[in-house]
């Protein structure tokens, strides 16, 4: 049994695998997990606030162990804001009710959940990462590790050392959003066939160290409009944490039609709103990072099962837009999977006619539940802001019932607009938004990358994989004014002055900035950019966040 | 008695001993240092002129090559000999190889890449980055002695450590190395790049940033530093243009120097780089723009224009430095 990520998707399904194995006995399975990072739980970026209803199942006694979930939630605030001002929204929103739930550090729980994985005898491989699908005609088999010891240049160095073909009877995919096999096998099997494209959003996070009794431990806020525009989607939070430390992040749709947008500086206005710099202020930002997440809901969810390979939580899109919450759904569906894959190996066969049970699993056990009623919500905020408020509201009645069932979108990249296009209608030009960095409240994207402990080897090749770099200078500079500069929240692409002398541009990729968010696989309008695992190892540290 | 391990390579004392031995002489306690290898007597002349209480040979066939295997066997012994408080020492590759098998083995915290270290009501507390450096953090180790710590290197200053005229003595001490348990069987070391430049062991460092704006600019630099006998180094974003080589890089993911003179030429300040050489002793900016980070670590800051003030700087210079 070969697990691939050690997020809370991937580790759930290892530990339920051992579990069930030393309760019901039989042969003995060998289970792996292969996790890129040095680390348990050191590329885990989340907000986080923790529904424990799959941890309760799959570990009932997490208290006794010592889980890290040490901050109720106390409190829930949603704020509309607008430049100078806020406004609480008169009743919390049901879905945005955290009572019960738990705000946590995704770094410190998966950390956790690592070491009781391993407590079972289960190996966990830190610091490898599965670099290719390997297939027996059109059944996965097992996985390729990346090799290690490549140079800059693509020669071998003399630290080489191969990747490892690690066959396995089913490998469960869990390697996140925008996993690099998941979107292999989803291509290669058309497992997406008759779904709505998936579409994502970026969460820029920092942790910040404020003087202690700002705010409650257990406080949790949600902002929507400022500094957004009201055709995008996004907000941000701010999560209290014990000991003055307080989660404040954003979250943008990777869906906005203006080239010109900059998560990044999106963020920085939010931080700048006097609500937030009031919390903020004398305090200091000790930690950053930024993911993509899944926002298109059911009906984007992929099918999950294939010969020999099931895929489990973000790589699969389980992530409630409504309720901002994916890590039960993760953990709950590594459960699922582990359930199926532990019944297929018992029954001697790995094909989809056992592993298609995880579907039903899914439809059956609380995550079609939970994802179905607001199956529509994220893609009605595709049409503005005021458009997705009115049908969530509607849908919380209806259960999500809507004329056109299911509401039609389109990918994120398909809806960025040219800057020719977007900018006819408007007075201002297409300038690219700056903000004040003072390196106090605000930072700009180099700092902040340097504080998401990111570190990859220097000499290896791009883990970036740009198709075609004329496009860059050519079409795309034309055409979007190379978007890739600003949706990049570490700093990774740099439009350079040419070194052909010729006086033009070109695309510079600082690979080793890259905090493995993929919105760059995921927002470049040619889909020219490939987002592959980079020497196993490499990556952020995300320490407490 | 505060125990410094020195290091050396084929007879030859790694300079970022003598760090460490400065670090020992600013806590309370006597210090003595400890060279392990073999031959190692005039590295051990070399330790001798510092103001130590004495300075501790360890010579055996067995611990060349250096193995991680034979090193703690022989250290171990030492320090059960000797009864340290604590065991200091540069966190070199070596120390990496070695220290945590060392410290286990007396079932003790290994304190690692420390910046400072105190005394402080009889106990040594030692100082260490978090968070990036965002933090600084006093640690104190719990339970009795030895303590373990490594220091950053470039921290404590070579030249800083206190001398003496004649040599303190030299013990050698015996010890009993077992073979047979030695497990590793090294091969001829190998250098991953060819190093052309040790930037760390520089004095004076010129670096440029993009200021500099082109490769043909490069040869300003150079004049300038060759005018102050000093190194060129640069940041980031000159090396991955290729105009200068790997090594000359200084930051986060090059060097981290601390010479006594670096200049920063067009250089902003971006913090990956200010980590690789904020402990330099004397810091002169030159950068267009009053706003740059840079000068916030600058000792000497010229807001202004890099292709005015070198020139002028190299015919101020003129011959009046000496060449060493």
């Amino acid at each position: 049994m070969l697990v691939v990520g050690g997020g809370p998707a991937g580790l759930s399904a290892a530990l339920r695998l051992a579990l069930r194995q030393k309760l019901e006995g039989e042969e003995q399975l060998s289970i792996a997990v292969l996790e890129k990072s040095r680390e348990h739980g050191a590329h885990m970026l989340s907000g986080a606030v923790l529904d424990p209803s799959s941890l309760n199942e799959l570990i009932p006694d997490w208290k006794q162990r010592g889980a890290p979930l040490e901050t109720e939630v106390l409190s829930d605030h949603v704020y509309f804001l607008t430049k100078n001002r806020k406004f609480p929204f008169p009743i919390t929103p049901p879905p945005l009710k955290n009572h019960g739930n738990y705000v946590i550090s995704l770094n410190r729980f998966v950390k956790w959940l690592g070491e009781q994985v391993e407590l079972e005898g289960v190996d966990v491989f830190n610091g490898f990462a599965g670099s290719e699908l390997l297939f027996e005609d059109d059944r996965v088999v097992g996985v390729r590790t990346g090799d290690k010891g490549i140079g800059r240049d693509g020669q071998q160095k003399k630290t080489f050392e191969p990747g490892v073909d690690i066959y396995a009877k089913v490998t469960i995919l869990a390697d996140g959003v925008r996993g690099n096999l998941t979107k292999t096998l989803i291509r290669r099997c058309s497992l997406d066939e008759g779904c709505l494209p998936q579409v994502y959003a970026i969460g820029i996070k920092e942790l910040w160290e404020v003087p202690q009794g700002r705010l409650a431990p257990g406080s949790v806020i949600h902002t929507m409009g400022y500094p957004l525009k009201f055709e995008e989607f996004g907000g941000g939070f701010i999560y209290a944490l014990p000991e003055g430390r307080v989660a404040v992040g954003f979250v943008a749709g990777l869906e906005y039609r203006d080239p010109m947008f900059d998560p990044h500086i999106a963020f920085q206005k939010f931080k700048q709103h006097s609500f937030v710099s009031k919390l903020l202020a004398d305090g200091q930002m000790i930690r950053y990072g930024a993911k993509a997440l899944p926002e298109g809901g059911w009906h984007a969810v992929p099918r999950c099962y294939a010969d020999g390979a099931l895929i489990v939580g973000d790589a699969a899109g389980l992530l409630n837009s409504l309720r901002l919450k994916g890590i039960h759904l993760a953990m709950r569906s590594g459960l699922h999977a582990a359930d199926v894959a532990f019944e297929a190996i018992r029954s001697g066969d790995f094909s989809v006619n056992q592993l298609h049970r995880y579907a039903s699993l899914i439809m059956s056990g609380g995550i079609r539940k939970e994802l179905y009623p607001v199956r529509n919500v994220h893609q009605s905020f595709a049409r503005g802001l005021v458009a997705g408020l009115l049908y969530s509201g509607l849908a919380l009645i209806t259960r999500g019932w809507w004329i056109r069932d299911p509401m039609p979108t389109h990918a994120g990249h398909e809806r960025v607009e040219s800057v020719k296009k977007y900018y006819k209608r408007r007075e201002s030009g297409p300038v690219a938004e700056e903000v004040k960095i003072d390196r106090a409240l605000t930072f700009d994207k180099i700092t902040n990358v340097h504080y998401s402990g990111t570190r990859h080897s220097e000499d290896q090749p791009s883990h970036l994989l740009v198709h075609d770099l004329d496009i860059c200078r050519t079409r795309c500079l034309e055409e979007y004014q190379n978007p890739c500069i600003r949706f990049c929240p570490a700093n990774v692409y740099e439009i350079i002055d040419a070194t052909d002398g010729s006086g033009g541009k070109q695309l510079q990729v600082n690979s080793s900035n890259c905090v493995h968010c993929k919105t760059c696989d995921i927002m470049d309008p040619y889909q020219i950019i490939d987002w592959v695992p980079p020497e196993g190892g490499g990556g952020p540290h995300y320490e407490g966040m | 008695m505060n125990l410094v391990l020195a290091e050396q390579h084929d007879g030859i004392l790694n300079r970022v001993s003598w760090e460490v031995i400065s670090v020992a002489q600013q806590i309370d306690g006597p210090v003595k240092v400890l060279v392990a290898g073999q031959d190692v007597g005039s590295v051990a002349e070399e330790l001798a002129q510092a103001d130590v209480d004495e300075v501790i040979i360890i010579d055996d066939a067995d611990l060349e090559p250096y193995t991680s295997d034979g090193h703690v066997q022989a250290l171990a012994q030492a320090i059960t000999s000797e009864k340290p408080e604590v065991v200091l020492f540069s966190h070199t590759y070596q120390a990496r190889d070695f220290a945590p098998k060392l410290a286990a083995r007396f079932d003790r915290a290994l304190i690692a890449d420390c910046i400072g270290a105190k005394s402080s009501n009889g106990t040594t507390v030692f100082v260490r980055p978090m968070f990036q450096g965002k933090f600084v953090a006093d640690v104190v180790s719990e339970g009795s002695s030895p303590h373990f710590a490594s220091f950053q290197i470039g921290v404590y200053r070579a030249d800083e450590v206190k001398r003496v005229t004649t040599n303190v003595p030299i013990r050698t001490l015996n010890i009993k190395i077992d073979s047979t348990v030695i497990r590793q069987r090294p091969e001829p070391p190998f250098k991953e790049a060819k190093q052309a430049v040790d930037l760390t062991q520089a004095e004076r460092i010129i670096a440029v940033g993009r200021g500099i704006k082109g490769e043909e600019h490069l040869a300003l630099a150079q004049k300038l530093a060759k005018a102050f006998n000093a190194e060129l180094a640069a940041s980031r974003p000159i090396c991955d243009a290729g105009w200068l080589p790997m090594d000359r890089q200084v930051g986060s993911s090059g060097q981290t120097v601390a010479p006594k003179l670096y200049l920063a030429l067009g250089i902003s300040g971006a913090i990956q780089h200010l980590i690789g050489m904020k402990g330099s002793h004397t810091i002169v900016a030159i950068n267009k723009d009053a706003d740059a980070p840079i000068f916030e670590v600058a000792d000497y800051g010229i807001v202004g224009d890099l292709f005015e003030v070198v020139p002028e700087l190299i015919s101020a210079l003129g011959n009046k430095v000496e060449t060493r």
